[in-house]
């Protein structure tokens, strides 16, 4: 060789380059996140009023949302970020991109690979559009009522609006709210407040809400397991702008060859009630079950509820929506709706457990646990199981359970 | 003589430079040449047919066996009946796991090993040609073949599904509709998107290439890098190492196909592709610059 230069200075050249590529990387990944914005204090009251009193015209943006609730891993269910399926929304990291303008003209887009969900409403009009089963489902709200809640969409919080009011309905004199530093998300400067159960025996740790400080809106919420340093769950938005989003965004018309499904006003009213009911009560089981009854109040009421026995009509009215009953059979298992055989199959696998109060299985999460006795209960909470323990072993609540009108 | 023997080496040096002709920047022979060997290849041609035909054996499976309404199947197959763009979509989808990246492979591994392995290389150096500017050819043309191979299996796509099933308006993953132009113009920003990507993948197999003298090995080396990539890709359990891997955001094309685009996924691919090539690039021109060849 000629050169008199060493040979492996070169080498310095492919080092620099992946040192400036991760570099830059980090940089755009992390922009804005470190430097904490000077904001004048503000206490935990005040925030609250800012959020109840947010006006906003419209806005759009990119949503992420994380999902670990420490639920044995569901084959179907933990699709991470492929899956464009709106019930994937409770395990791993999703996309979403949402435009709002008022309270009529909202859109939801759930990207996936190669897919892509669609939840618009418009004026009266629903559409919810699935590019992987090419199907529309229409339907028309009735008029004067507010927007129903879409028994389809899982329970977990899809936009922060929507994460905040829930964890805000909550708030009652069993909560410690607090305010933490001024933080940024996507960019923006924001207050945090913090929600902290005063039971120690909440299996939710914290719940922290951070409130754009210019706009009032909640940008990012974080769910907290006790102890734990990583949130369960998290919103946030990774971009948002507060400039109304066009009038195009919220027209939807099905494309040619796609399956429409037109639900009437009557249908999703009973499809809305039948889903609320479902929320509330969890393992309610068409008529075959017992009333459910909560337990104590605020963040750690326990849920008791009791199992229909086997029955013949299995599969009328298999539980819906409730963490438990999302856990489907195997993908290996033949696809019908959960009857009760199976489900008490699936309960089978759920580590055995026994006490004072009899024996069952018990189903824990990062953020609640459910105790499925063998005697054909269920305890479900946002607590450890030994608050469940204690509820099974009340005379007074198994009673109130037990009693519980049939519904025959 | 005495004159003779008066000349310095400099000035020995300065009359020989002014009677060679000056080393041009950039002139399109030597590139040219370069792409004459690759296109001209009968291997080349041999791989080229495979890719192109695939959309052909999609388009004619489809027009024969119709995939019942209601989605499922392959991605982009649903909408193939409804136009034939998507016919080209569900090739590119289909090839780009393994078809594709094995055609830039071969030919990117080829580069220098191809040459060395030969016992051409140490010939193309003798000419005055600089190490950088042979390497830098080697790439742009392993470029120009990424963008042809992808633009290759889009336009028979493009041209069966227009045959067998006509085009007409294109139904987005947003389920919004464009029309048929347009949808041409996305099919076209889907191909520069994943030529682009193939490119970044090229430089791996120029570093690849510039390590051995075994063409074979370097292409083996490189499909195993890309394909290892894919299936990191897809174990959540190790999801902090995903943005790190080559083929994380490829099928981000899918972005370019929502209303309204979803720019922020594109510009993320873009970014990683970039910070692969450089990264490789510039370690294939270290390698390569120091090597003593000796074949």
């Amino acid at each position: 060789m000629t050169e008199n230069r060493p040979k492996w200075l070169r080498w310095l050249v492919p080092a620099a380059a992946i040192v400036a590529t991760t570099a830059g990387a980090a940089a755009l990944t992390t922009a804005g996140a470190d430097a904490a914005p000077r904001l004048p204090a503000r206490t935990a009251a005040q925030l609250l009023v800012d959020l109840q009193t947010a006006r906003v015209d419209g806005l759009s943006g990119m949503v992420a949302q994380r999902a670990d609730l420490g639920l044995p891993s569901l084959p179907g269910l933990t699709g991470g970020g492929s899956s464009s399926d709106l019930s994937s929304l409770v395990a791993g990291t999703h996309t979403l991109r949402v435009w709002y303008s008022g309270p009529g003209s909202a859109r939801v887009a759930l990207l996936g690979t190669l897919g892509e969900s669609d939840f618009i409403t418009n004026g009266r009009d629903v559409w919810v559009w699935n590019s992987r089963d090419n199907t529309a489902v229409h339907s028309v709200r009735p008029e004067g009522t507010a927007p129903a809640r879409k028994p389809d969409l899982t329970s977990v919080p899809k936009t922060p609006q929507e994460a905040a009011d829930a964890a805000l309905a909550a708030i009652d004199p069993t909560t410690v709210v607090t305010t933490a530093g001024p933080t940024k998300v996507a960019g923006r400067s924001a207050y945090e407040l913090l929600l902290a159960p005063r039971d120690k025996a909440s299996r939710i740790g914290q719940v922290t809400i951070a409130i754009d400080a210019e706009r009032h809106v909640p940008l990012r919420v974080r769910v907290f397991a006790r102890g734990a340093a990583e949130p369960a769950v998290e919103v946030a938005f990774t971009q948002v702008s507060f400039n109304r989003p066009g009038a195009e965004q919220f027209a939807f018309n099905p494309p040619p060859g796609a399956k429409v499904t037109d639900e009437s006003a009557a249908d999703l009213q009973k499809k809305a009630d039948s889903a609320a009911k479902d929320l509330t009560a969890k393992d309610q089981a068409g008529k075959a079950g017992g009333e459910p009854v909560v337990l104590g109040d605020g963040w750690t009421s326990v849920l008791a509820a009791k199992l229909p026995a086997p029955t013949k009509d299995d599969q009328a009215a298999p539980p819906k929506d409730g963490q438990p009953n999302t856990i489907r059979p195997n993908t290996a298992a033949p696809k019908g709706p959960l009857g009760t055989a199976n489900l008490l199959g699936l309960v089978g696998r759920l580590p055995a457990v026994s006490g004072s109060w009899g024996s069952g299985h018990l189903l824990t999460g990062a953020l609640f646990s459910v105790l499925l006795t063998d005697d054909g209960r269920v305890f479900a909470g946002a607590v450890d199981p030994d608050r469940l323990y204690a509820a099974a072993a009340d005379p007074k609540a198994s009673a109130a359970a037990l009693s519980a009108p049939a519904g025959k | 003589m005495s004159v003779a023997e008066a000349v310095t080496p400099a000035a020995v040096a300065s009359e020989v430079r002014a009677v060679l002709p000056r080393p041009r920047m950039f002139s399109p022979r030597f590139l040219l040449s370069e792409l004459m060997l690759i296109f001209g290849r009968r291997r080349n041609w041999a791989g080229l047919a495979v890719l192109a035909a695939i959309p052909v054996i999609i388009a004619v499976a489809v027009k024969f066996d119709p995939p019942s309404g209601g989605g499922g199947g392959p991605d982009f197959f649903a909408g193939i009946t409804e136009n034939g763009l998507f016919v080209a979509l569900a090739a590119l989808t289909v090839e780009l796991p393994l078809f594709l990246p094995l055609a830039v492979a071969a030919i990117s591994g080829d580069a220098i090993a191809g040459e060395a392995n030969t016992g051409t290389l140490r010939y193309l150096l003798t000419t005055p040609v600089h190490r950088t500017r042979l390497l830098a050819v080697k790439y742009a043309a392993a470029c120009i073949f990424a963008f042809a191979s992808t633009l290759l299996v889009a336009g028979v796509g493009v041209l069966m599904g227009l045959i067998l099933f006509g085009g007409g308006d294109m139904t987005l993953l947003s389920g919004r509709q464009i029309g048929f132009g347009e949808g041409v113009l996305r099919v076209l920003g889907v191909c520069a998107y994943l030529g682009i990507c193939l490119c970044s993948m090229a430089a791996v197999g120029l570093f690849a290439s510039s390590l051995t003298e075994q063409p074979i090995g370097a292409m083996i080396g490189t499909m195993i890098f890309t394909v290892a990539s894919f299936i990191l890709d897809n174990i959540p359990q190790i999801d902090w190492l995903h943005p790190y891997l080559l083929t994380h955001s490829w099928m981000n094309f899918g972005d370019l196909l929502r209303d309204p685009v979803n720019f922020t996924g594109l510009r993320e691919g873009l970014l990683r592709a970039a910070a692969y090539a450089v990264v490789f690039a510039t370690a294939a021109w270290a390698r390569f610059g120091g090597k003593d060849v000796t074949s």
